[in-house]
């Protein structure tokens, strides 16, 4: 991975939060009602194959795991409302061959107004020797 | 739906327990849309050195969310989660979240919960989340 990829910013990506995506990931876990709480990490999955496929980033998908993951909620979801994505790189830290990127995607309001913060860790092993 | 005025540090949540199935793990690749094949080719999983598909992490951590709404009441009153994902979960096993109320403010009427996802292998009690952390805020 190339630290120097810190920074990088992508472009924002529409999310439409639709009630059939969040009934079918409500079902997963038995939720009946509301949006579960995880439930930005559809978000997440719209935009992270673009992410790890950055060559400016240099990831090693076939060695990536997940390291921790955060969620901050300025406001619950809305069922039926449209979101925009914005994925940014937080952080890159390279230490004895292991890798860990940090990922940062915020769900705001088409008018700017932050609903949830997604900060994820992905740690890429070490290659084998 | 729990109210703020029954909550008390050291109040321990009813545990959730499922058994993570194949069919569990493709529903979630299906619902969240991550179709690594780490989670759905057995010799994809072991070439990464594990011995056979393991669950997502996020299967993992819905499932340690979904014990703290069964404890609140309202997914919508919870404004803050995290995890730290450790053991992997391997298909057929069965995972177990918990936790317990650390902290209560009773000016913000919000508790905080440490919160966790255990399972068993081997005789041996292992992690598959640790140090989780819920914020629930209550109306």
């Amino acid at each position: 991975m190339y630290p120097d990829a810190e920074g990088i910013e992508y472009p924002p990506v529409e999310f439409a939060v639709a009630p059939s995506r969040v009934r079918a990931f409500a079902g997963v876990f038995g939720q009946a009602d509301g949006v579960p709480p995880t439930f930005p990490a559809v978000a997440e999955f719209t935009v992270l194959p673009e992410v790890f496929g950055d060559a400016r980033l240099g990831l090693d998908f076939s060695r990536v795991v997940h390291g921790t993951q955060d969620y901050v909620y300025e406001r619950p979801i809305r069922e039926g409302e449209d979101l925009m994505i914005h994925a940014r790189i937080e952080a890159v830290r390279v230490r004895a061959g292991i890798g860990f990127l940090t990922v940062v995607i915020e769900l705001r309001e088409p008018g700017g107004a932050l609903v949830v913060t997604a900060r994820s860790t992905l740690i890429e092993r070490a290659a084998d020797a | 739906m729990r109210r703020f005025e029954d909550v008390a540090v050291g109040e321990d949540l009813p545990s959730l327990v499922r058994v993570v199935t194949r069919e569990d793990v493709k529903a979630y690749a299906d619902a969240g849309g991550d179709q690594n094949a780490l989670h759905q080719d057995d010799a994809v999983a072991r070439e990464a050195g594990f011995p056979g598909v393991i669950a997502h992490g996020m299967l993992t951590m819905g499932h340690m969310a979904a014990c703290v709404v069964s404890w609140c009441g309202d997914p919508a009153s919870i404004t803050g989660l995290s995890a730290q994902f450790r053991a992997p979960v391997l298909v057929g096993e069965t995972i177990v979240a918990g936790g317990r109320v650390s902290e209560v403010d009773p000016l913000t009427r919000t508790a905080i919960l440490e919160t966790w996802v255990t399972l068993e292998r081997d005789g041996r009690t292992h992690q598959a989340v640790r140090k989780g952390v819920a914020v629930v805020r209550f109306p």
